[in-house]
């Protein structure tokens, strides 16, 4: 075999590899992830609170608290803050859904029953068919009530899993430069630069970004509480779990356009099951509420605290929450904006890597 | 009971943190610095080993930190258009470059390319910035020593020009 011929046989052989590698590595992720999905799903969860609690914990090892105390004492409080508040909201949930839901037994489901069999009575005179409409009535509502036991087991088990997150974060936050340090290393001498330059830049720019949402949720959180809390008061409470739900509608602004949505219904639909009086005007209270809400977080909050780099197409939104949804249910909807945030500004900082340096 | 694997790693480690602290020690602008200062300068360099003819960056990258060599050969080259080269320095065992590069992005003046294989530690501005907000005693004592050279470069350059000048 003549040089030439090895050189082309040596980057053919080269080629197959690679092609064969990738092919492998693609087909044993789309395997693997099944199984490791909720371990993923947890490292992104992780990754994401100590990229949002790290600058407490360097501003606490500035002043000269040793690195891991920091940590403990940063992670403790938020522990702390987010067990108060679960304590004052739960036994209130937990009254207001057994009101509920025998209200919803008592009156609701008897009163659809009553009328359907009046309507097959008086429009067709057969009480047979009457009972058979019921009674699928009846499973339906049995179907819908298993369900939501399904719902709960799950959301029990995404709990078990949550508890695993404060160890991750915990080493994440102390290890981060350890980690980073170790992946470079590995990096070839001509990408060094480049990829350390990228990895800084993109490490800044997405840490800003998910304090700015976490700082946006909270306001938002904040406004949407103060102003179901107003209406609480002039409309003699209509709404109950105000607290809660506009904590909901903070978390849920996190997906923009949607999450607005998202956040409001709650409020809607306990008004209307608990059926105060005058229901139509504080109905209307509650949606100019959101709305005002909605101004005032669009117009003066989003953009002094959420960095402008991210800034995505409604569609683009509407597609990744459906793919975070197929992905990892309801946390993979939450998180889908953030994580395609994160992907759009690493694309960004490499695009301008690969522009500035010099890699031939 | 001793283990011959554990003690040969450990000995391996041990030299090479002895060798990053001999190298810093002769850098000015880590000169000052005591042990556990020196600790802490060890935990955020990088060590990159390069082969003859590889670069370390190219004139025009933008500036990203500052390199001192281990052990090996490294030149400071300048590049025209055309691709011609102008080796302006030779650096060797103990030196340092690229320090202004710790101050901010301007795009390198030169290039830098391993003339030997070269064991080099890298110290880059996001860590210095990094390291200046938390540990912000040790990081104004790198501050003001790099002010220094700064300083002093200054001087011999007006010191030169001033002659220039006379002539």
């Amino acid at each position: 075999m003549d040089n030439y011929s090895y050189q082309l046989y040596s980057q053919i052989l080269k080629l197959f590899w690679r092609v064969f590698l990738a092919i492998f590595g693609i087909a044993a992720l789309i395997v693997i992830f099944p199984f490791v999905k909720s371990v993923v799903v947890m490292f992104v969860i992780a990754l994401l609170l100590a990229m949002l609690l790290n600058p407490a914990v360097d501003f606490m090892e500035s002043r000269g608290i040793n690195r891991g105390l920091a940590i403990v004492i940063t992670m403790l409080l938020i522990l702390g803050a987010i067990a108060f508040t679960v304590s004052l909201i739960i036994p209130g949930i937990i009254s207001a859904v057994e009101s509920l839901t025998s209200k919803l037994q008592s009156d609701v489901i008897t009163d659809i029953n009553k009328r359907v069999e009046e309507f097959f009575a008086v429009n067709f005179n057969n009480a047979e068919l009457a009972r058979n409409v019921t009674s699928k009535v009846n499973e339906f509502g049995l179907k819908l009530l298993s369900n939501m036991a399904e719902f709960f087991k799950s959301v029990g088990s995404f709990l078990a899993s949550v508890a695993i997150v404060p160890f991750l974060t915990f080493f994440i936050i102390k290890d981060m430069r350890i980690f980073k340090r170790s992946l470079i290393a590995h990096i070839p001498n001509k990408y060094f630069e480049m990829s350390l330059n990228i990895l800084q830049k993109v490490g800044n720019q997405v840490s800003k970004y998910i304090q700015g949402q976490a700082t946006d949720a909270f306001i938002v959180g904040c406004l949407s509480v103060l102003g179901l809390f107003i209406i609480n008061l002039v409309f003699d409470n209509p709404v109950s779990q105000f607290v809660f739900i506009g904590m909901i509608a903070g978390v849920a602004n996190l997906i923009p356009y949607l999450g607005p949505i998202v956040g409001a219904v709650p409020a809607l639909l306990i008004t209307i099951i608990s059926n105060p009086p005058n229901l139509g005007i504080v109905l209307l209270w509650i949606v100019i509420t959101f709305v005002l809400v909605q101004v005032i977080d669009n117009s003066f909050v989003s953009p002094m605290v959420v960095s402008k780099s991210v800034n995505m197409h409604p569609l683009t939104v509407v597609v990744v929450v459906i793919i975070g949804g197929n992905l990892a249910g309801a946390v993979g909807m939450l998180f889908a904006v953030p994580v395609t945030g994160i992907i759009k500004v690493t694309s960004a900082e490499v695009l301008w890597g690969l522009k500035n340096y010099k890699l031939k | 009971m001793s283990n011959p694997i554990w003690e040969a790693v450990e000995s391996r480690k041990s030299k090479t943190a002895d060798d990053i602290f001999k190298a810093l020690k002769n850098v000015p602008i880590f000169s000052e610095l005591n042990p556990r200062e020196m600790n802490e300068i060890e935990k955020i360099i990088h060590r990159r080993e390069y082969k003859k003819g590889e670069p370390i960056f190219r004139m025009g990258d933008p500036g990203l930190g500052m390199y001192i060599i281990i052990k090996g050969l490294v030149n400071i080259v300048e590049e025209d258009e055309a691709g011609n080269t102008t080796t302006l320095a030779v650096l060797k065992d103990g030196a340092f470059f690229g320090d202004l590069a710790l101050l901010d992005e301007a795009p390198r003046s030169a290039s830098a390319i391993a003339d030997d294989d070269s064991d080099i530690l890298g110290f880059f501005r996001p860590d210095f910035l990094d390291l200046l907000y938390r540990k912000s005693k040790l990081g104004i004592k790198i501050l003001f020593s790099l002010a220094k050279i700064i300083g002093e470069r200054l001087r011999r350059t007006n010191e030169q020009l001033a002659v220039l000048k006379k002539k």
